[in-house]
């Protein structure tokens, strides 16, 4: 009687062993939180600033073109994009934007920007001390994966104080999303 | 020759103590038997996985670089000399949601399988499918767990699946989640 119970119970053992199953699942839960975002391509390498005639009556002028991305807050979003000539034409002597040699020479520009994106409105004045508007987005802008694009479009007076050469100016570009 | 009571009460005590795991059998009765029991174990396949209930993508280094994150899998396997071997698989069973951003249906997570302690990681960029299992790792016939040898070094074994996730500016603000279910199967 004893020894049966034995055999019975190995071999309960045994069918437990072969009822082992031949694959298995786990599961996992990935999440990911999408923020605000921004980021900005300057498309153009060097902007060439060019006048035609030699009277004084047309500007200097030239265009940027940029690529932007964005994506701003769902509910209560905002973006910008701005500029700011953190270097000043140089060397001197020529355009400047903080010291312009006349009262009124100035670099100006105007701005075409692609949606969802809102352009500056008329032609506005740059500056070296304070940054000034290219466009804004509203709450929940989102640009395509590729970027949406946007120019700008340079006038800068042609002074005749300016003595002749090569002058060169830095303009910064930022895009900001909240 | 009739047992006498001083008789009957050492064979009642005999018995109680064999109950109770005393004393061995045929103990006292002046004899000695031995038998012999055969014993055989049925080893089947077998194979299992365990992965953590959460995994959390990080952004990328910069602005609008995917998403990514790397969950390790844990795994045990035991393979026939004669079958296909094992695999461990991946499918997105649970889209994104809420809707609105990303979806795996899309096409849009990716992952590459590595860092395998035991058989074969899969190759390049899979994508990830909510609608079939993509593989992750292959184990070959005669796979067995721990030990070295012919077996695996370590039990458990360890492969890691590296998700990758677009960040597309398209996708709006917010918490998205999806539910990633692995599966082993050995044969």
């Amino acid at each position: 009687m004893t020894t049966r119970y034995t055999t019975a119970t190995l071999g309960a053992l045994l069918m437990a062993g072969m009822l082992n199953a031949q694959g298995a699942t786990g599961t996992t839960t990935v999440s990911v939180a999408i923020a605000a975002e921004a980021s900005l391509n300057i498309t153009t390498g060097s902007t060439a600033l060019t006048t035609s005639g030699t009277t004084f009556s047309n500007p200097f002028t030239g265009s940027t073109s940029l690529t932007y991305k964005i994506r701003t807050t769902k509910v209560g979003g905002s973006g910008t994009i701005t500029l700011k000539v953190t270097s000043d034409f140089s060397p001197a002597n020529g355009p400047s934007v903080a010291t312009p040699p006349t009262g009124g020479d100035a670099l100006t520009y105007t701005c075409t920007l692609a949606a969802p994106g809102t352009a500056c409105t008329g032609s506005l004045t740059s500056s070296t001390t304070a940054s000034t508007s290219v466009g804004t987005f509203g709450t929940d802008a989102k640009s395509t994966s590729g970027g949406n694009t946007g120019t700008i479009n340079w006038s800068l007076t042609n002074d005749p104080l300016y003595s002749t050469g090569s002058y060169s100016a830095t303009v910064t570009f930022t895009i900001a999303a909240l | 020759m009739p047992a006498g009571p001083t008789s009957k009460l050492f064979r009642r005590l005999r018995v109680v103590l064999f109950v109770l795991g005393i004393l061995p059998v045929g103990a006292g009765l002046g004899s000695t038997g031995s038998t012999t029991q055969g014993l055989t174990a049925q080893i089947n396949v077998a194979s299992g996985l365990t992965v953590a209930a959460s995994a959390a993508m990080t952004p990328g280094a910069s602005k609008f670089a995917p998403f990514q994150a790397t969950l390790p899998v844990s795994y045990w396997a035991r393979t026939t000399p004669t079958g296909a071997g094992g695999t461990v698989t991946v499918r997105v069973t649970s889209d994104f949601a809420p809707a609105g951003g990303p979806s795996a249906a899309s096409g849009v997570l990716t992952y590459t399988c590595g860092g395998q302690t035991y058989g074969t990681a899969c190759s390049g960029t899979q994508t990830a499918s909510t609608a079939a299992q993509t593989p992750l790792l292959t184990l070959p016939p005669s796979a067995c767990t721990g030990g070295g040898g012919s077996c695996s070094a370590a039990s458990p074994n360890t492969v890691n699946l590296n998700l990758t996730l677009t960040d597309n500016p398209a996708y709006p603000t917010g918490s998205y989640s999806a539910v990633i279910t692995f599966t082993i199967s050995a044969t």
